[in-house]
């Protein structure tokens, strides 16, 4: 009786006709509603009915696959926003930009949004492939979510690289032109490609109308569906990793092996360490309120720290894009600045063979590493010669990465960052 | 009603084994062929850039020893007594514009020079600056040809 207005004000809608068409059950109130809730809304269906208690350890995901799919969303709505006034000219593009900085009413804020948040994903799309790496969750029964996973750190890159050049500034113009000459260093096809991809010879308005359609519908579709087969898989491999306890019950049930008089009910079929098997009872918690509501608070933290950064820190905006004149020195974008520095030295080591060869072994890693211990648990001692790797490779490119961000000025020579001289514009 | 369900996979009979391999083949080629037509769609095949064949004005309007850059194609003409030639002003390392120095040339992204035959003296660019053919037009203008690529000691004598 004495629930607060708010509480009182939804159960009594929930009990009207209306209120009951809609929701169905209305704020679970035992246990068999707090199952019901989970499989008779759409959003919350996606997820089980109960959920194993480590998975709900913010110490072990982090929920960095979470906010990744909380910026994936800001990004879609900003970027709808943007969609409304931007036009993919080369002509008007840049102006068109000034318009939302200036003239157009929240046109900076939302622009703002979309920018730093593009960038935040690039960040915690290699934090979260950490997170996997470093608690060995790409193991049996995951090998093929982390290739998917693989995939979709690709598409990230893909769509923040795309998104760079409409702006049509001085930073847009060169990042692209570098960044398609550097695929232009790939053997055989090298050429072919970045033809393909600018739709021409040099980057103008058929680069910015094909980049245009490939960061507004292209990869994000092909990315959300991605992130759909993800999601369905952490679900479908039982939830996230754990390690082994003592309690389980360890069934292995090869499909085959079924006896074949039977018939089965599809859903019956559970694989492996599907929810249902190899769990004990006592370490369940509902989902209903204990998944959806961190869920949801995650969602409110990543949409504040976003909307922060947004209203604080603006988007560069450079001069209008000038073929003529490229920036001293030119740079792609930050998280290729790391292969911009390899290709410093060698165009084709450091712009096709190194990447190639870390894609390749990224996608190939979990069939590679056969060793089955040390999942579920961070940094454990039966992986430390595969984490030692890991860590090398993953040091050596944030090292070269930082120097291609803040030890490089004009000339790509040496500068030290409290001592940066601005880019100069060179004339003739 | 019976569709005979073959009920062990040996059993493939020689019309199933040439309906399979045809279907087979006819999925496959349907794929691969929509697949190609869809690349070949995305090659354009007119370009609105610049020619790559334009006329570069009088040989007189270029003084002797002069190195002249034309913004719009991306080239230096250079002039030393009764020859002509003509440098590409694309770096070969990334595609950046590069700048004259004093001898030869210097590219600003990073960082490399080249000479004044356009060959690397240092940096990261892999080959030197392209040279490419100068003719005479009919009416006494410089031609120029990105399309043909010369060696460095061609010169066009007038
Ligand atoms: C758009 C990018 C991505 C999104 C939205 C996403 C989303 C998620 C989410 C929500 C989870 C659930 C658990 C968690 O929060 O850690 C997860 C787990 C997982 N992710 Fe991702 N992810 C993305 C990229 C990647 C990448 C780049 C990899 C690796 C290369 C990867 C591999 C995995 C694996 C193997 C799991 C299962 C982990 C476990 O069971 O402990 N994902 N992902
Ligand atoms: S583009 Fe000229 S040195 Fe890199």
């Amino acid at each position: 009786m004495n629930a607060p207005l708010p509480k009182r004000i939804w159960q009594w809608f929930t009990r009207t006709r209306v209120g009951r068409s809609i929701f169905r059950i209305g704020l679970p109130e035992s246990n068999l509603e707090q199952s019901q809730v989970m499989v008779s809304s759409f959003l919350l269906h996606v997820q089980p009915v109960k959920v194993h208690r480590h998975s709900l350890r913010a110490s072990y995901s982090l929920g960095l696959g979470l906010i990744l799919l909380y910026l994936f969303l800001i990004l879609t709505g900003t970027g709808v926003l943007l969609m409304f006034y931007y036009v993919p000219s080369t002509e008007k593009a840049y102006d068109i930009m000034k318009d939302l900085q200036y003239v157009v009413s929240a046109g900076l804020v939302i622009r703002n949004m979309h920018r730093w948040a593009g960038h935040l994903m690039v960040l915690f799309v290699l934090l979260h492939m950490c997170r996997v790496f470093y608690t060995g969750a790409y193991k049996r029964p995951r090998e093929f979510n982390w290739v998917i996973g693989v995939g979709l750190f690709l598409l990230t890159l893909g769509l923040s690289f795309t998104g760079y050049l409409l702006p049509w500034d001085q930073l847009a113009f060169w990042a692209i032109t570098v960044g398609t000459n550097i695929a232009g260093y790939a053997p055989v096809i090298g050429t072919k490609l970045k033809y393909l991809m600018l739709g021409g010879n040099v980057v103008g308005q058929e680069a910015l109308t094909r980049f245009y359609a490939l960061h507004v519908i292209v990869l994000p579709t092909v990315a959300l569906l991605m992130v759909a087969v993800h999601l369905w898989r952490v679900r479908k491999d039982g939830g996230l990793s754990r390690p082994d306890e003592p309690g389980d019950i360890v069934q292995q049930i090869e499909l085959k092996q079924l006896p074949t008089n039977k018939t089965y009910g599809l859903m019956e079929l559970a694989r492996g360490t599907t929810p249902q098997v190899g769990k004990n009872p006592e370490d369940e918690v509902f989902a209903w309120p204990h998944l959806v509501f961190r869920e949801l608070l995650l969602f409110l933290l990543v949409t504040a720290v976003v909307l922060f950064l947004a209203i604080f820190w603006n988007a560069p905006l450079e001069e209008l894009a000038n073929p003529i004149h490229p920036p001293n020195p030119a740079k792609a974008p930050w998280y290729f600045l790391g292969l911009q520095e390899l290709v410093s030295y060698s165009a084709f080591w450091g712009g096709v063979v190194v990447p190639g060869l870390l894609v390749t072994a990224l996608m190939l890693l979990p069939y590679m590493d056969r060793q089955r211990k040390g999942v579920g648990r961070w940094f454990a001692r039966e992986r430390v010669v595969a984490n030692t790797i890991f860590s090398v490779c993953l040091v050596i490119a944030v090292v070269l990465t930082i120097i291609g961000t803040s030890f490089r000025g004009p000339n790509w020579g040496w500068v030290v960052p409290w001592k940066q001289p601005p880019a100069i514009t060179e004339g003739h | 009603m019976n569709h005979s369900i073959p009920d062990n996979k040996k059993d493939v009979s020689r019309r199933g084994f040439f309906q399979l391999t045809l279907g087979w083949l006819a999925g496959s080629f349907a794929v691969a062929a929509s697949a190609a037509g869809a690349v070949r769609f995305l090659v354009p095949n007119v370009l609105f850039e610049p020619s790559l064949r334009f006329k570069a004005g009088k040989p007189d309007d270029y003084p002797d020893g002069s190195v002249t850059f034309m913004e719009d194609e991306r080239i230096f003409l250079v002039r030393q007594g009764n020859t002509f030639r003509c440098l590409s002003a694309i770096c070969t390392h990334l595609g950046c514009t590069v700048n004259r120095a004093d001898h030869g040339y210097h590219c600003p992204c990073h960082g490399s020079v080249f000479d004044d035959q356009g060959a690397v003296k240092s940096g990261p660019a892999p080959r030197g600056l392209e040279w490419f053919q100068v003719t005479l037009s009919k009416d006494n203008r410089l031609l120029v040809d990105k399309n043909q690529r010369v060696a460095a000691d061609k010169y066009l004598v007038l």
